[in-house]
Formats: C-alpha cells, sequence, structure tokens
C-alpha cells in the first residue's frame, strides 16, 4: 500500500493504492470513473486512453504510482457545466458513435490532437487517433467527427 | 407521406451516455458484496479428464468452485445441445470450460485456478476438417465429424460443362476470423428473490433466458437477463459464453457474482468465421456466358456446431455468386474437428464463397480474354432471373448499375460482348 496524491477532472485525490496497480484500475475501481474502457490491457487498443499532463497515455500501461502529484483528463472530466464539449457533440453530429466502447478513448485523443493542433488535416487526423482502434465505424465517420470539432472549437 | 425514421439521420438513444462514458458496460456494474469468478479452460484439444478442485476449494477466500457436477442439465447450444456447461468426461478443443472459481477477489480466484487439478488422458485430434470427413477420423460427438450436408442441384452439371468452351478448377482456402469486438466478454447476476439476474452484453437475451433456464432447471420467468450496454459482437455474441455459468455461481451463493474475460480468454471463448475450403469448377462458352458451376464446400466448425447449418446452408445458396448458371451442383458442408468452434460472423456463410467465385470469373475472363467487367454483366442477375435455387428475383436488382457505376468510376471502358 502507498498513498498518492493526484489530479483527476481538475479534482484533487488523495488514494491509497496497491504498487502493481495500473492508472487504468485507480480510475477505475477506486475512483469509480468506469467511462475508461479496457479492450486489451496490453496497449494496443486505446479503448483506456486518458490525458496525463497533457498528453494521451494508455492508462493500462501506466502504473498507478507513476500518476502520483499528475493531473489526469478522463472522459467524465469534459463537460462543462451540463454541456457537452464540442468533441462529444461532433461526435454525436457525425454519427461517429456506435458500440461506444472506443468512444472514450477516441474523444480524449482527438482532444490531446485538437489542443496543440487546431486545425488538422484529415491526415493529421488519422496519425492522431492512430493508437485507438475501431472496430464498429470504420473510422471515416470519427475523422469526420474531429474535423466537425475542430471547426465547433473554432466558433466557441 | 414524410417518414420519421426511415430516410432521416436520428440520433442514437444512447449516443449521449457512450460520449461522455456514463453508458454503462457489463463491467461497469459492481454490485455491493459481490465475488468475482474465473474459468478453468482444457488447454488440449482432445483430452480424457479428471478433475480434482479440493485444493482450490479449501482455500481461504474461495467460496465455491464450480464444475459438472453442479450443473443440473449441462448441456446447452443455439441449435444441437453439444456444448457442455462444463466438461464431464472429455474435452474437445483448447478453452473448453472445466470449472468456475467463485472467491472473494480476484486474486485469489487466480490463485485458486492453478490449485485446480485436471488429469489430461489425450485423445487423437484431427484439425483438418476434410481429414475430419473420413469414417476413420477420431470423433468430436457421435459417429459422424458431419453435423451438416446441404445438397443443390439444378439443371445437368456434366453436360453444361461438357458445352463449355473453357472450364476452370480451383481450390480456394479462407481461415477462421476472430470478431475482436472492442469491449471482452462480461457480466454480473444477482439474486432478486428468488429470480436470477444475469446482467450481460449479448446479442441473444431472450435465448440467454431460456439456456439458462434450461441448464439450472428453473422455470423461464424465474431467469431475467439485462443487456447492459455491448460494446460490439458482429456475431460473436450469439453464443452463451459465461452467462450460464454466473447464474449457477449466484444461485448456489445467494451473492452477487460478477467475471470478466481479459482479450486473451475473449478470444479462447468465443467462436470464429468457419474456416472454408472452396473447391470450384466453373464453365463458360466462348461469349463468356457461364455453362456450370460445380462447388464443393466444406467448412470447420471446429469443437461445436453452433450456427453452422444455417451458415453452411447460406454458404452452398449463395456458392453462384449474383450470376446466372443453367446447371448448378454445390455441396456444403459443416464438419466438426478440434479447432476452436464456427460461429456466426457478419455476413454469416455468405463472405467466404465471393473469393472463390470471383476469382473463377476473373480467370475464365483471362482464359477466354474478355474483360472482367465485361463478363460480369454478361451474367449478372436482373429483374427476372432465377437463382439457382429457384428463386425468381421480383425488384430490385441494382447490380448492373453497381458493376457499371463502379468501371465508370475507375475509368474503365468496357469491351462490350453480347451484353
Ligand atoms: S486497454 Fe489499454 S490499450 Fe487496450
Ligand atoms: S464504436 Fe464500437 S469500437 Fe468504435
Amino acid at each position: 500500500m502507498k498513498e498518492i496524491k493526484l489530479k483527476v477532472n481538475h479534482k484533487d485525490y488523495h488514494v491509497a493504492i496497491e504498487e502493481d496497480m495500473r492508472l487504468l484500475d485507480l480510475l477505475r475501481n477506486r475512483l469509480n470513473l468506469t467511462g475508461t474502457k479496457e479492450g486489451c490491457g496490453e496497449g494496443e487498443c486505446g479503448a483506456c486512453t486518458v490525458i496525463m499532463d497533457g498528453i494521451t497515455v494508455n492508462s493500462c500501461m501506466v502504473m498507478a504510482f507513476q500518476a502520483e502529484n499528475r493531473e489526469i483528463f478522463t472522459i467524465e472530466g469534459l463537460e462543462k457545466g451540463g454541456r457537452l464539449d464540442p468533441i462529444q457533440q461532433a461526435f454525436l453530429d457525425e454519427g461517429a458513435v456506435q458500440c461506444g466502447f472506443c468512444t472514450p478513448g477516441m474523444v480524449l485523443s482527438a482532444k490531446a490532437l485538437l489542443d496543440k493542433n487546431p486545425k488538422p488535416t484529415r491526415e493529421e487526423i488519422r496519425e492522431g487517433i492512430s493508437g485507438n482502434l475501431c472496430r464498429c465505424t470504420g473510422y471515416n465517420k470519427i475523422v469526420d467527427a474531429i474535423e466537425k470539432a475542430s471547426e465547433y472549437r473554432k466558433e466557441e | 407521406m414524410k417518414l420519421h425514421v426511415v430516410g432521416q439521420n436520428n440520433m442514437r438513444v444512447d449516443a449521449a451516455a457512450k460520449v461522455t462514458g456514463k453508458a454503462l458496460y457489463p463491467e461497469d456494474v459492481s454490485l455491493e458484496g459481490m465475488f468475482i469468478g474465473k474459468t478453468l479452460r482444457s488447454h488440449k484439444p482432445h483430452a480424457c479428464i479428471t478433475i480434482d478442485t479440493s485444493r482450490a476449494e479449501a482455500m481461504e477466500g474461495v467460496v465455491k468452485v464450480l464444475t459438472y457436477k453442479d450443473v443440473p442439465h449441462n448441456h446447452y447450444g443455439v441449435l444441437m445441445k453439444d456444448h457442455e456447461v462444463f466438461c464431464s468426461e472429455k474435452v474437445r478443443r483448447i478453452g473448453d470450460p472445466i470449472a468456475f472459481v467463485v472467491a472473494v477477489d480476484e486474486e485469489v480466484a487466480s490463485k485458486a485456478l492453478a490449485k485446480i487439478k485436471v488429469e489430461y488422458r489425450e485423445l487423437k485430434a484431427v484439425f483438418d476438417p476434410e481429414v475430419a470427413m473420413h469414417q476413420d477420423a477420431p470423433k468430436l460427438h457421435g459417429e459422424s465429424n458431419i453435423v451438416y450436408h446441404y445438397k443443390l442441384r439444378q439443371g445437368d452439371i456434366e453436360k453444361g460443362l461438357e458445352e463449355s468452351a473453357v472450364v476452370v478448377e480451383n481450390t480456394y482456402v479462407t481461415p477462421m476470423v476472430d470478431h475482436v469486438f472492442l469491449q471482452p466478454e462480461a457480466g454480473v447476476a444477482h439474486m432478486e428473490k428468488d429470480t436470477i439476474v444475469v446482467t450481460t452484453a449479448t446479442q441473444y437475451p431472450h435465448f440467454d433466458q431460456l439456456e439458462i433456464a434450461e441448464a439450472l432447471e428453473v422455470e423461464k420467468e424465474k431467469v431475467k437477463v439485462i443487456n447492459a450496454a455491448v460494446g460490439g459482437a458482429f456475431g460473436g455474441r450469439e453464443d452463451i459464453t459465461l452467462q450460464i455459468h454466473l447464474a449457477l455461481a449466484t444461485k448456489l451463493t445467494g451473492k452477487p457474482v460478477k467475471a470478466v474475460y481479459s482479450r486473451e480468454e475473449s478470444f479462447i471463448a468465443h467462436a470464429k468465421r468457419h474456416a472454408m475450403v472452396m473447391t470450384y469448377k466453373t464453365g463458360a462458352d466462348e461469349e463468356g456466358k457461364l455453362k456450370a458451376m460445380e462447388a464443393r464446400i466444406i467448412g470447420d466448425t471446429g469443437a461445436y456446431a453452433s450456427w453452422a447449418i444455417n451458415i453452411m446452408r447460406k454458404a452452398g445458396v449463395h456458392a453462384t455468386g449474383p450470376y446466372e448458371i443453367p446447371n448448378v451442383k454445390v455441396d456444403s458442408y459443416a464438419v466438426y474437428t478440434n479447432n476452436p468452434f464456427g460461429g456466426a460472423m457478419r455476413g454469416f456463410g455468405a463472405t467466404q464463397p465471393p473469393i472463390a467465385h470471383e476469382q473463377q470469373m476473373d480467370m475464365l475472363a483471362e482464359a477466354l480474354n474478355i474483360d472482367p467487367i465485361s463478363i460480369r454483366l454478361t451474367n449478372a442477375f436482373k429483374i427476372g432471373s432465377k437463382t439457382a435455387t429457384g428463386q425468381i428475383l421480383k425488384d430490385s436488382v441494382p447490380l448492373r448499375q453497381c458493376i457499371e457505376a463502379v468501371a465508370e468510376k475507375l475509368g474503365f471502358s468496357v469491351v462490350s460482348r453480347g451484353v
């Protein structure tokens, strides 16, 4: 057992963790943030993607203790005052959500991309989500959604 | 009349929940005081087994170890009841479930799995469906490994082949394929008074209910299956995986029980697209008009039948492709082997034959020196065409328009011959 401090979705946490605990388990089992998904547990699928200090990580490949004093964003942290983030809205509007299991990870990869590059090309979008597998959509609608999200963010 | 759904873009009812992370997939459901369940699976493809669970059961934190002895009716399956809930005497594939440990947490459950002793007396196994069809091959269930034979006869195949200017003959092999739905199998079961409630992700909740009730020998009304958010399926969630295990575990312990498969276990647990061996003989006249087609399609259904009968029938019905052929002979088979079992996957038997019939078309075109678009237009189904199974196509056969549109987009100029 070890105590760590971290910030998740703007909130400070002080939690007891086991040494062999993954960040994914900390989020899902301790903090009850089940929006972060586990599709493979070995860094292949990106369903567990979260943003740690501005960059995306596979939370199944990061140990919980490595999150000490870090700032984490999960899918639950995106809505502001009950309003969807423009990326979430764009995923809805473009029909980019099917089974939805890849969606939280996709949205967060899109966010990390757009935060750095507000107007990416379709090629750059594909690159930006290259660590996220989707078995349902065939990706086109997801790329459309991220393009649209880039417009929505400009309008805001 | 303006329709509200057809032709309109409508928002999925669950899209907002999914985009915010609020949608609950079965692994997101946790209940007060729940136990964790883990499955012990065979690591031999064909063997007689004896099981000793005593050391696992004696472990602190282990609540119960379920085996075939705990299952009132140890048989299930969508068409043929050839699966056992837990193997009793024999395992037929790598991954067959043998026992289910119910423990206070995941760590204890994993350790307990390692303490279960399974003695395997290995049997001769068969992995090639063509070999499995022979009478002297090792048998999976009963007297023969041939689960199903679909026969289609139309016209006179010998005459049709004789009258052909060219005949091409080839064998095509397609592999098994996994669905890899992104959310591995998971579920939680609990008791609501005397009703067993199983929350899982399934394509078939009403049938799961029936299979759970039959296996547990309880009334159907005493089983409730709740479909949580389903993280993809593509046919891979048509067969039962953990549903009966969880239902039995909660019934016997009285407590909620949860199980979540890893990706690796998911691969091992559920069905695959049928691997097929397709031998085709196709003949056409000088103009490229198809005269005859003979096909023998063998589907490897692995250790269990699942939907093999419907799938191999569909493969046989679709064997000609979308072409008018006056003389047709098709034999399609579903065959047991000790491979992972074959089941439903997108296309359901119609996906594999195009690999064969379309390659045959290209080779006929080449032999006849006709371009590949023209030979297809010459033979393509149109309104009024009769399929090899005798169906007259009455409306909506836009195949020609489709081929022509593709040809045009490709900048392909059709050298029209008899079109
Ligand atoms: S669950 Fe982490 S990458 Fe797949
Ligand atoms: S929507 Fe199902 S995996 Fe992407």
